[in-house]
């Protein structure tokens, strides 16, 4: 961090004041900050109707924490359902994709070549569309309404991505390591758990967080192939909520929406460095 | 080491592409269910009998009386006159009658001479129809049939065997329905409309201005303002649009503010087709721009300082340095950034889905959405499998070439390496 306000100011400084930019851009920007700062002002507070300025302090919005609504699951059910969802995609990403990265770096199989190709193409290929078969296939083998059956889905969609990543991280770290645990008679194996594994824990980590966050903000997937009230996540919900025209009240789909955000928020200001790799880099094949 | 991989995604990713195919050439729907069907003579069957059989039709659709085993054990239980059956077994063993007047007619002329209230109640037991009863095999069908005194030829059996099927059958019915409605012409210029401004507009053009402006501002500045147009990508979907109909409503942010000025609220959401499609743009745009405000700033980073250096003692204008020395070095990323995109916006309904879904009436349904809607959630109920399996192979040939094409431009084989530890 310590160098780049120097190479940036380098570049602003000469001709150009950076001013007109900053105006212009904030006044783009100002829709977004208006819809988040109400998102979190209208859950503590309540409006006189025909006004924009909130006039008292309320927390009825938040009831929804200690009250299970009638015909809609308990909230805590939902946030563990949630909880389990993402961390079990998480699990299965990290495991199957480090394995599969590591081969498609480092060891000669047959057609890798292909395989490479065949997951970038994947990669690229918007898995949404097959939602409708994998629909039909989950209720022919009975995993329909089940977070196993969603669980395995998402991990499988996200795969590409996560092999693709894992393999570009394999392929910083240098063969050298590698040699020397071959060359003292670890197998490939134990060379790969003991000795590289560890040389990529930042990107492992960063490739953690990215699937948590992708499997906790994810909709269609769950609210297709996993509706039901046991296995209801917390998306599914929340749009349940909202769709509902008999409760309609912005106040609690907000505070149930900040519920539901705060997490992703908190992880995503600790670890915006890791991440930042995955969103600009990891999308660029 | 591989195995755990190539296995998930073969089953959850490769097949379903497969499935995909296989269904679109299907007719299956929540009517017949999407395993194996039954033979049932449905009243909708005998309709559909009609225009080629219509005495079959006729015939089926009326109780038929046989007199068979299974009616004479009936009635001997009823403990009527024991003649009654030992006449009817020995004279009209397996007579059909196709009407209850010959059926009884025959029976009051029987030598015991049974009572007008017996004759109904003999009657009665030898009602046989095979409407709405349901056959789990074909044979089944056609024994029945033949029991009731319906002879068919091979030919006459395939056609009400055709008719009174229940479940799926292969067809190409679906691709001439993508082809020939004006619906789906519709929905497809809805769907390029969409990708092709909401592309230009906001995952390129907007994402430049992002890219270059934040360029242009000192590094703190530059970070907060990346951070606010990431917001949208990290926020889930759900919050996401949900912000957006709360700013849209008719007692949202917009109605209120404009009611200060006097105007009188209004959804601006869904109130027309203009307003949906404009907010639609916007809130997919935000979410679009923040990739491509990524890309393009790395990219930018990328360029030599030394450039913009040289450019600005030669006295060039922001403008001009950034027409002559930012974009032309932009290209590459441009070029993947639409690729990319134009990808994920032909297959991603998640926000319309949640903001408009697809309205006012249909005018912001897009291909995927409809096929959403056709396969797996509508109100008439009725969820029609097959149809909605062909919309999206289109998508899904589509994805394919497009992503293939991708393959190519960003050449993929440079990407590969040879390992160095031969095994």
């Amino acid at each position: 961090m310590a160098e780049k306000p120097q190479i940036s100011s380098n570049t602003t400084s000469a001709n150009f004041s950076s001013l007109p930019v900053i105006l212009l851009l904030g006044l783009f920007s100002l829709p977004l900050l208006v819809m988040y700062a109400y998102l979190f002002i209208d859950t503590i507070s309540d409006t006189e109707a025909g006004s924009l300025i909130p006039n008292e302090f309320t927390l009825r919005h938040w009831s929804f924490l200690w009250e299970t609504k009638a015909g809609k699951p308990n909230i805590w059910l939902v946030t563990l359902n949630t909880f389990i969802f993402a961390s079990c995609i998480t699990g299965v990403i990290l495991t199957v994709s480090s394995m599969a990265g590591y081969v498609l770096s480092r060891l000669n199989v047959p057609a890798r070549g292909f395989f490479l190709a065949g997951v970038m193409v994947l990669h690229a290929f918007p898995s949404v569309t097959l939602i409708i078969a994998i629909f039909i296939v989950l209720q022919w083998i009975g995993l329909y309404n089940s977070l196993i059956g969603v669980i395995l889905v998402k991990a499988a969609v996200e795969l590409p991505l996560g092999i693709w990543l894992m393999k570009g991280f394999y392929d910083t770290v240098p063969w050298e390591i590698e040699m020397a645990g071959t060359v003292d008679g670890a197998s490939r194996f134990t060379v790969w758990r003991r000795l590289v594994l560890p040389q990529i824990k930042p990107a492992v980590m960063a490739l953690g967080l990215f699937s948590f966050l992708t499997g906790w903000s994810e909709f269609i997937m769950p609210q297709v192939l996993a509706p039901g009230a046991k296995v209801q996540v917390l998306s599914v919900y929340l749009a349940g909520l909202i769709i509902d025209d008999n409760n309609f009240d912005f106040g609690t789909f907000k505070a149930v929406g900040v519920f539901y955000v705060v997490p992703v928020l908190i992880l995503y200001v600790f670890f915006q460095k890791h991440l930042m790799n995955i969103y600009g880099g990891g999308t660029k094949g | 080491m591989i195995a755990p991989a190539a296995v998930m995604i073969f089953l959850f990713f490769l097949m379903p592409v497969v499935l995909t195919a296989i269904f679109a050439m299907t007719n299956m729907t929540t009517a017949t269910g999407i395993s194996g069907g039954a033979w049932q003579v449905t009243q909708g069957a005998i309709n559909r009998l009609k225009a080629d059989m219509p005495d079959l039709a006729g015939g089926i659709a009326e109780p038929r009386f046989v007199i068979d085993e299974e009616g004479l054990a009936a009635l001997e239980a009823l403990k009527l006159k024991a003649g009654f059956s030992t006449e009817l077994r020995a004279s009209h063993m397996g007579e059909v009658f196709p009407s209850r007047r010959e059926a009884e007619r025959m029976i009051k002329a029987l030598k015991d001479r049974p009572s007008t209230r017996e004759v109904k109640q003999i009657s009665d037991l030898f009602n046989r129809s095979v409407l709405n009863t349901r056959f789990e095999t074909r044979d089944g069908l056609m024994a029945s049939l033949k029991k009731l005194g319906f002879t068919l030829t091979p030919a006459e059996q395939e056609t009400v065997a055709t008719a009174t099927y229940t479940g799926w059958v292969w067809t190409t019915e679906n691709f001439r329905i993508i082809g020939n409605s004006p619906d789906m012409a519709q929905i497809f210029l809805n769907t390029a409309f969409y990708v092709s401004v909401t592309l230009l507009l906001f995952n390129v053009s907007y994402a430049l201005f992002l890219a270059i402006t934040t360029h242009y501002m000192p590094a703190s500045t530059a970070s907060i303002f990346r951070a606010i147009w990431l917001l949208p990508r990290i926020t889930p979907v759900v919050i996401y649009v949900l912000m957006w109909k709360w700013l849209t409503w008719d007692s949202g942010f917009i109605s209120m503010f404009m009611g200060q000025f006097g105007y009188p609220a209004k959804n601006y959401l869904l109130d027309s087709a203009y307003n949906a499609w404009f907010f639609v743009i916007l809130i997919n745009g935000f979410i679009g721009a923040s990739m491509g405000m990524l890309v393009f700033s790395s990219a930018i980073k990328a360029i030599p300082q030394t450039q913009f250096h040289a450019s600005e003692v030669d006295g060039a204008s922001r403008w001009q340095q950034v027409r002559h020395v930012i974009l032309p070095q932009l290209r590459w990323p441009i070029l993947f950034v639409t690729c990319y995109q134009t990808l994920s916006l032909l297959a991603s309904f998640n926000e319309i889905l949640l903001s408009t879904r697809g309205g006012p009436g249909r005018a912001t349904e897009v291909w995927s959405l409809a096929a959403y809607h056709t396969a797996l959630n509508n109100y008439t109920g009725n969820l029609e499998y097959g149809l909605g399996a062909a919309m999206a192979l289109v998508l899904v040939v589509v994805g394919i070439v497009l992503s293939l094409i991708y393959l190519r431009i960003f050449r993929y084989d440079t990407l590969i390496s040879k390992p160095l530890i031969e095994d």
